[in-house]
């Protein structure tokens, strides 16, 4: 293998798709062990395309750059975080103030990222931008992508092209239905690409902020016209982030269209200022059990495009299993090119294993079946609600207890003790 | 509440002179759901009597959703040679 490797000619050892958080994290990792590489990216700059929340944990930005990092232009650490529950005239919220934080920032990924593609030009990777790639065909032992600037032949690509993960498509790993593909062999036979593997999130970002020299994250639900989901605010210096997540199989039979439900849903928070930008993008919504196959003949998956969002209730995060799948595929993109055998791309696998990324996607995953669940957006905020509502009023009759008006509560809105156990055991 | 078409005017778009988005209108015109309109958040899908639905192509924030939505593999997308850029994102 090992000669024929040799003989082929090849341009680079590593093509990497998408200049985003993964691909330019895999990038730098290559680099600095020695690897040629090329990245890919179609819009005009790293950070045009993309569209996050906009909050990053930063460990996995730390453990890629060291003390670096402090150079990166994040918004703010976030130090406050607060929920708010919403159901018809009531409103419940919950807040944690912790001045010590710096855990985790708010983040503008147009900027972000044009600074972070630029650390790995700094270190001589070439970066192609405005550059579509249109097709991956398997050429001898190695791969020829196809692009707009002109064909790349190369052993292995890293996937970096974010949820619609293009490349997985072009290579057979994952199919659609509107797609073309010739059959190939190791197809995972999953269902991949349904409506309910995805979050459709839409975003606004306002130009003014609240007073303060740190950074509000917000979990709202409640305010998504009744469609799975929630709401996010977050503070930048001068903006704020507003915006939800929506689920695509709740979207598809719902009267009201994802435009309309995002201006309802500022008009509510009654957030004051003038709008700048209004985006959209999607969120990969998977399963632990569920997850796309992530490694195949030539080629690793990253980030978006592996499915690696995690939500476990209290944090929502995507981007630094991003950066970590990233550097992780960058290693072994090392090791892959050591061993001369680049079908066998399963130590990548391997180190996913070993991760935070897999180990917290199968932690969060029994608390993720709350989130597909009808129950957790409609029922238990309105008992919740209710609850309170009794609590905190006054009559002149005598108080009630608490243990009963829970009971009534849940009993009013027809959720059986079994289910309801069941489901808090799922948080715990 | 700001007008859909508004808010896309916020964006930086550049809209080539072909669409990305093919459907192939005999399936839209028998399907009576159609979740491409639903799921858009840029409105590019629009109810069309004789073909169907109509493609507004040059709104497209190129996100995805219409492509996984249809349920019956009637649209063709590719990503636009250049299309929309955030300043913020």
């Amino acid at each position: 293998m090992q000669c024929l490797y040799a003989m082929m000619d090849y341009d680079v050892d590593v093509a990497v798709i998408g200049g985003g958080l993964a691909g330019i994290s895999a990038a730098i990792t290559a680099a600095k062990n020695g690897l040629s590489v090329i990245v890919l990216e179609r819009g005009e700059h790293s950070g045009s395309k993309n569209v996050s929340g906009g909050r990053m944990y930063i460990h996995s930005l730390k453990k890629l750059l060291g003390d670096h990092y402090r150079d990166a232009p994040l918004e703010l650490p976030i130090k406050k975080e607060t929920f708010e529950i919403y159901t018809g005239n009531h409103k419940a919220s919950f807040s944690f103030e912790n001045k010590d934080s710096e855990n985790s920032y708010s983040i503008l990924r147009s900027k972000f990222d044009a600074w972070f593609a630029s650390e790995a030009e700094n270190l001589g990777v070439p970066i192609s931008y405005s550059t579509l790639v249109s097709g991956i065909d398997r050429e001898n032992e190695g791969l020829v992508v196809r692009s707009d600037r002109g064909d790349i032949k190369t052993p292995l690509v890293i996937e970096g092209d974010g949820a619609t993960a293009f490349a997985s498509r072009y290579l057979g790993l994952r199919q659609e239905k509107s797609f073309k593909m010739q059959p190939v062999e190791n197809l995972q036979n999953n269902q991949d690409f349904m409506p309910k593997q995805f979050m459709l999130g839409v975003k606004e970002i306002i130009d003014k902020k609240p007073e303060g020299d740190y950074g509000e994250a917000k979990t709202i639900l409640g305010l998504s016209d009744g469609i799975k989901g929630g709401g996010f605010s977050y503070t930048n210096k001068e903006t704020t982030s507003i915006g939800l997540t929506l689920k695509l199989d709740s979207l598809e039979g719902h009267d009201e269209k994802s435009f309309e439900i995002i201006e309802d849903f500022r008009e509510k928070l009654g957030i004051e200022g003038k709008l700048l930008e209004y985006s959209a993008h999607m969120i990969p919504f998977y399963k632990f059990e569920t997850l796309p196959r992530r490694y195949a003949d030539n080629i690793l998956v990253t980030g978006d495009a592996a499915g690696f969002l995690i939500n476990d209730g209290f944090t929502i995060r995507g981007m630094d299993n991003a950066i970590e799948s990233g550097r992780l595929a960058g290693e072994a993109a090392k090791k892959i090119k050591d061993s001369g055998n680049f079908n066998d791309t399963f130590v990548y696998e391997q180190m996913l294993e070993d991760s935070f990324i897999l180990t917290d996607m199968q932690a969060a995953s029994r608390i993720s079946t709350l989130f597909g669940n009808e129950r957790t957006f409609d029922a238990y905020p309105k008992i919740m609600a209710g609850i309170l509502e009794r609590m905190f009023t006054v009559t002149g009759n005598p108080r009630e207890n608490i243990k009963n008006v829970m009971m009534d509560e849940i009993k009013k809105n027809n959720i059986g003790y079994y289910t309801l156990l069941q489901d808090m055991l799922k948080v715990i | 509440m700001m007008d859909l078409i508004k808010r896309l005017g916020l964006n930086k778009n550049e809209v080539g002179n072909q669409s990305h988005i093919e459907v192939n209108t005999s399936i839209c015109k028998t399907c009576i759901d159609k979740p491409c309109i639903r799921v858009c958040p840029a409105g590019t899908y629009e109810e069309d009597k004789e073909k169907g639905i109509t493609v507004h192509y040059e709104r497209c924030l190129e996100c995805g959703a219409a492509l996984y939505a249809c349920p019956f593999g009637a649209l063709e997308f590719k990503y636009p040679e250049k299309g929309v850029s955030y300043i913020y994102g």
